[in-house]
Formats: structure tokens, C-alpha cells, sequence
């Protein structure tokens, strides 16, 4: 039942999140909203009751699959994109690329920084 | 091909398209723990060919499968809310690092998704297409809520998702041979932050410092690119 509770508690902060949206009209998901309240809420707190702990985890570890029924409509999609494939793999593939280079290049030098202090 | 009444019969209730998904899910991750967990080939990339297969085979509608499956989907609302935990377990080692993490995250996550949209608009990829890959490094449901709001296309997104994850495993751990960097903290945090949840399942395989600084990179750049993208995209008319 511990997870029950839990699994109400992320319902409820994702429709706080819904009414954040409608009334500020922030471009962001509703879901990031309800994630950063609930990351306050639990350093208000000081700690994560174990009914959150118990609805989050599975919930967590579920992501890959609930992500699924959209990773397939990919390949229905496929015609439609026609000609713009290979912009499309330079793009993430060479994007990537790049901007991994520029991670461990930047972080490499900002941490040097930070333990010569 | 199964029939057409049949076909009708199967999906009138979501239980269909609900039980596909977790048989291919669970036939996926048997199949990649088989082949010794491959890194270019991620379990979920097994699970959404099998299924795709099988919807081709059988002839059932792409779309009426969606339908059903909507009742998994619905889900990713409270799952990133749920993200908001292993947040506020990290806000320590954020502290402790906050001030190159400050500095970095911005940048590397204005990056990632600057490069593949300029590199895709120089080779002439539509509106529609850049929209699409915006959010390529961000954690799937973020992602799917920024490229909403940008009017690009969820299934495209998807697949730059799980291109991009693939992509980010190999590089990270080339460049980071290249540039003689065996800091866990440091390869976990370009892990997350360019390969989101792909990047952070490897980073767990590494160690859990990789893992940890994974997770808090995939979490900050979910954040920070969900709260600037879609302003900066209005900003600039795409």
C-alpha cells in the first residue's frame, strides 16, 4: 500500500504542475515542474519517505518501456522523412561527437581548477 | 497477417497493445543480457525492432497500436516527476562540484543541442527535422514535452533519442581514452549529459561515481534545456 500513497504523491505534484502551466504559461512539461517541486519538497523534508521511494523506483527503472510505443512509430515515419536522413545522422552522430569533446575538455580543465584550491 | 475482424476484435481493449509492449520489452532485455549486453545495440532498440516486426507482420495499424498503448504512456508524467528523487539524493555531490558543474552544464547542454541542429541545417534538414532533434540529448520524457512545445516530431525525436545514446556510449569512452581521462566522476557526468538515460544505464556499468554523476548530469541538462530550449527557439524564430 506504501507504494499506492506514493504513486498519489507523483500524480499529485505532476497536476500541480498542470495548474503551474495553465496559469504561468511556461514552456516547460508539467512533469519537469512536478520533478523540481518534489526535489524541494524532499530537501524541505530532509529525506524521501519511503512511499515515494517505493512508487519512484519501479517507475524509474520503467522508463525505457514507457518510452517504447514512441521509439516505434519511428520506423512508420520513415517515408515522410525521405532525403533528409542523412542530415539527420550527421547531425546526432557528428553533434554528439562534438559536443562529448567539448564535455570532457571542459570539465577537465574547470576540475583542475577546482582541486588546485 | 491476422484477419481484419480479428485485428478489431484484439484492439478494442488497451490490454493488446499493453501486453505487446511488455512482451517485447521482456523478450528485448532477454535477448540483449543474451548477447552480452551489446553497447550499440541497447536492449530497447531489440524491443522496438521485435515490435515493429511484429505490427508489420501481423498487419495491425501502427496508430491503433498507439491508441492502446497510451495507457503505458500516460505513465512518463509521474516518472519525471519520480526523476525528482534521485535529484535531491545527489544535491550533496552537486555542492560539492557545483562550481565546474555551473559552468560546464550550460554550455556542454547548449551544445549538444546546438551542433545537431546547426550540422542538420547546414545539410538542408527542414524545420520540422531540427525541431525534431533539439532535444536529442535530453531524457525521453523531458525530451518528449520540449519537442512538443517546439512543434517537432515525437517519433523522430525518439529515434534521434536512441541514436544519440548509442553515439555518446562510443564516443565518451574513445575520447576519454584519447584525452587519458580516468576520472569516474568526470566520464559518468559526459555520459549523462550527452546520452542521457542510455548513457547513465553504461555509466552504472562503470562504477557507481560514473553512475551517480550520470544520473545528476542527465537531470541538470533535462532541466536546464526544458526551461531555456523552448524560449531560445521562440527567441529565434524556428
Amino acid at each position: 500500500m506504501a507504494a499506492l500513497s506514493g504513486f498519489l504523491w507523483l500524480i499529485s505534484f505532476w497536476l500541480i504542475g498542470e495548474v503551474v502551466v495553465y496559469f504561468t504559461v511556461l514552456p516547460v512539461s508539467s512533469g519537469v515542474i512536478g520533478m523540481l517541486l518534489l526535489c524541494i519538497t524532499l530537501a524541505l523534508r530532509g529525506g524521501v519517505p519511503e512511499s515515494v521511494a517505493c512508487a519512484a523506483q519501479p517507475l524509474i527503472a520503467l522508463l525505457a518501456m514507457l518510452i517504447m510505443p514512441g521509439v516505434v512509430g519511428v520506423f512508420f515515419i520513415a517515408g515522410e522523412l525521405v532525403g533528409q536522413w542523412t542530415a539527420i545522422l550527421v547531425g546526432l552522430v557528428l553533434g554528439t561527437l562534438l559536443s562529448v569533446v567539448t564535455t570532457l575538455w571542459l570539465m577537465q580543465r574547470l576540475m583542475r581548477g577546482h582541486h588546485a584550491e | 497477417m491476422l484477419s481484419e475482424p480479428l485485428i478489431e476484435r484484439l484492439t478494442e481493449t488497451p490490454l493488446f497493445a499493453v501486453g505487446l509492449t511488455l512482451a517485447a520489452y521482456l523478450l528485448g532485455m532477454a535477448l540483449f543480457r543474451r548477447l552480452k549486453q551489446p553497447p550499440w545495440l541497447p536492449g530497447i532498440l531489440m524491443a522496438a525492432l521485435l515490435l515493429a516486426g511484429f505490427l508489420a507482420i501481423s498487419g495491425i495499424h501502427y496508430t491503433a497500436y498507439q491508441d492502446g498503448a497510451a495507457w503505458l504512456s500516460v505513465l512518463l508524467g509521474p516518472a519525471t516527476v519520480a526523476l525528482g528523487m534521485p535529484l535531491y539524493q545527489q544535491l550533496p555531490r552537486i555542492r560539492e562540484l557545483w562550481r565546474p558543474l555551473a559552468i560546464c552544464l550550460p554550455i556542454s547542454a547548449s551544445l549538444a543541442a546546438f551542433y545537431a541542429v546547426g550540422i542538420a541545417k547546414l545539410m538542408g534538414a527542414s524545420d520540422h527535422v531540427m525541431a525534431s532533434l533539439a532535444a536529442k540529448s535530453v531524457t525521453a520524457p523531458i525530451a518528449i514535452g520540449i519537442t512538443e512545445q517546439l512543434g517537432g516530431s515525437v517519433a523522430l525525436l525518439m529515434g534521434a533519442l536512441l541514436i544519440t545514446g548509442v553515439a555518446a556510449i562510443a564516443f565518451v569512452s574513445l575520447v576519454a581514452r584519447v584525452m587519458k581521462i580516468r576520472d569516474e566522476r568526470l566520464i559518468g557526468f559526459a555520459l549523462g549529459l550527452n546520452g542521457h538515460a542510455l548513457g547513465t544505464v553504461r555509466a552504472f556499468e562503470i562504477g557507481p561515481t560514473a553512475g551517480a554523476f550520470a544520473s545528476l548530469g542527465m537531470s541538470l541538462t533535462g532541466i536546464f534545456t526544458a526551461l531555456l530550449l523552448p524560449l531560445a527557439w521562440r527567441l529565434l524564430g524556428g
